[in-house]
């Protein structure tokens, strides 16, 4: 018995020009005359990483604020399992890159750019409000930065009550410093257990949490991804070409998929500079505009002693700097991305109370954020795998607080 | 028919599962019209376990009405999600 040889042709499937298409061009454009603007590598390489972060949550549609808030509201644990996937991806990366820097952890030392800070009373705090804060405004930081990218006007909302509470919270950040930050001890596990040891506990915690997350849910059935049935047309090198880019452009990607290569992307992230993080440089935004006002923060304590998304209010820098090029990329990267899946749509919310709600979420997360040195990704799926207690102290407090907010959105229709 | 359209998770399904709630005996179907992709997901398996069988049509871009009708079928959430899987081939969900 023969195979049928099909035709081999090299020619690009056939491709019709429309207004849709002439925005699809024109952002992939616009992309690239904004990488021209930035005049340093450094710049470069943050713009694309953080355009990679935001297409890829636009894709996947990976939203942390729904991954805390479906375990409650839903008895739904699929985005939270696969944010464990990413970060158990991000864990084995960041240990290889950190052994290299500091390759002798008994010393007491641990790598500057890891997100490690002290574990302490400020960090439950900052969690549980964030947590409270990401479920009220629908959305956590970089949830509410790609959805602005999508055209929601709410989640812009929501990022500008997030400036007023990083700024709130630097306005605070002494008291704190000397309450309980000088106070508490930083805790980075391969200090004390060694590379080997500190990989097997968390690996066991996070096969832990994965397996409390199923036990949670269980009882529900799993929720299934929509999967298109298989095509019936020829595998031709032309129906393959456009079955990708429906793939990996149009249609929405698996979560798991998108988790995972958000924690290889967090690799790539700290290879080159640190681990992704986006708040240190919104809270840099929010004192500027601050300063305008004359409302300015007074002089942080601590701030350059703390590793990852802290307070550090550099005015002196240029605010065209490389952090300012991986925020807006995220946004930039997310409208690209839905641009491209015609997804882009500037919406507003049906009802003014939703923009309170989004401005009151965002600036109970903005201080959280503050306080607790980070997010969801900066102190949350880049501390984990960092190795420092931390990422799990504040990420059990995002699930309290989670827990709380959803009690408060059940209440508000 | 219910819209939805501008309100993100988790308003469309929670809204979504009120109205299902509060369909009178005699009426069979809900028109639920999104603009949020999540909510393609969402909607259908909450109504599901309710006994409710879904039906996805893309009418803008993006927005999808999603239409949810009694089935006298068992509550069987999953088996329900794997019906629409089949009818969605079209659908750019």
């Amino acid at each position: 018995m023969s195979v049928q040889a099909l035709p081999r042709t090299t020619s690009l499937p056939a491709i019709r020009f429309s207004r849709g298409l002439a925005a699809k061009i024109g952002v992939i454009l616009l992309a690239i005359i904004l990488l021209t603007l930035f005049n340093s590598v450094e710049m470069g390489v943050s713009w694309g990483l953080g355009m990679t972060f935001g297409f890829i949550l636009q894709r996947s549609r990976l939203c942390f604020a729904s991954a805390f808030r479906d375990m409650f509201l839903m008895r739904e644990g699929r985005n939270m399992k696969a944010i464990l996937a990413g970060i158990a991806v991000a864990t084995a990366g960041f240990a290889l890159l950190m052994q290299k820097a500091v390759p002798d952890p008994a010393a007491g030392a641990f790598p500057d750019q890891a997100h490690v800070v002290p574990t302490g009373l400020y960090l439950v705090v900052g969690g549980v409000l964030f947590g409270i804060g990401m479920v009220v405004a629908g959305g956590c930081v970089s949830g509410s930065m790609y959805r602005v990218g999508e055209g929601y006007v709410a989640s812009g909302v929501a990022l500008l009550g997030g400036l007023a509470g990083l700024e709130a919270a630097a306005h605070t950040w002494n008291f704190w410093f000397r309450f309980n930050i000088s106070t508490s001890p930083i805790v980075w596990l391969p200090n004390s257990l060694g590379y080997g040891g500190a990989l097997l506990l968390t690996g066991v915690l996070l096969l832990a949490a994965y397996l409390g997350v199923t036990w949670w849910e269980s009882g529900r059935p799993p929720m299934i991804a929509f999967k298109k049935k298989a095509e019936d047309e020829p595998v031709t090198f032309q129906a393959n070409v456009a079955r990708s880019y429906r793939r990996i452009f149009v249609k929405g990607w698996p979560m798991l998929a998108g988790a995972v290569a958000l924690g290889g992307l967090n690799v790539l992230a700290f290879t080159y500079e640190h681990p992704l993080g986006v708040t240190g440089e919104l809270a840099t935004w929010a004192d500027r505009g601050a300063k305008l006002m004359s409302l300015g923060a007074p002089k942080l304590l601590g701030v350059d002693r703390l590793a990852g998304c802290n307070l550090a209010l550099d005015a002196s820098a240029s605010w065209l700097n490389h952090n300012f090029a991986l925020d807006s990329g995220v946004i930039f990267g997310a409208f690209v991305a839905a641009v491209l899946a015609s997804e882009f749509k500037i919406r507003l919310a049906p009802h003014p109370r939703r923009y309170v709600q989004s401005l009151g979420g965002g600036v109970l997360m903005g201080y959280g954020a503050g306080l607790a040195v980070g997010c969801t990704v900066g102190a949350f799926f880049s501390a984990i795998p960092s190795l420092g207690l931390n990422g799990w102290v504040f990420g059990l407090s995002l699930l309290a607080g989670s827990f709380a907010g959803v009690k408060i959105i059940q209440r508000i229709a | 028919m219910l819209d939805v359209r501008g309100e993100i998770c988790p308003y469309p399904m929670m809204k979504a599962v009120e109205a299902l709630k509060k369909l009178q005996p005699d009426q069979d179907t809900l028109e639920v019209l999104t603009d949020h992709a999540p909510a393609l997901t969402t909607i259908p398996w909450e109504a599901a376990k309710m006994g409710f069988e879904a039906d996805i049509d893309k009418v803008g871009s993006p927005e999808w009405r999603i239409t949810l009708h009694r089935s006298t079928a068992p509550r069987d959430p999953q088996a329900v999600m794997a019906r629409l899987q089949e009818k969605l081939t079209g659908v750019e969900a």
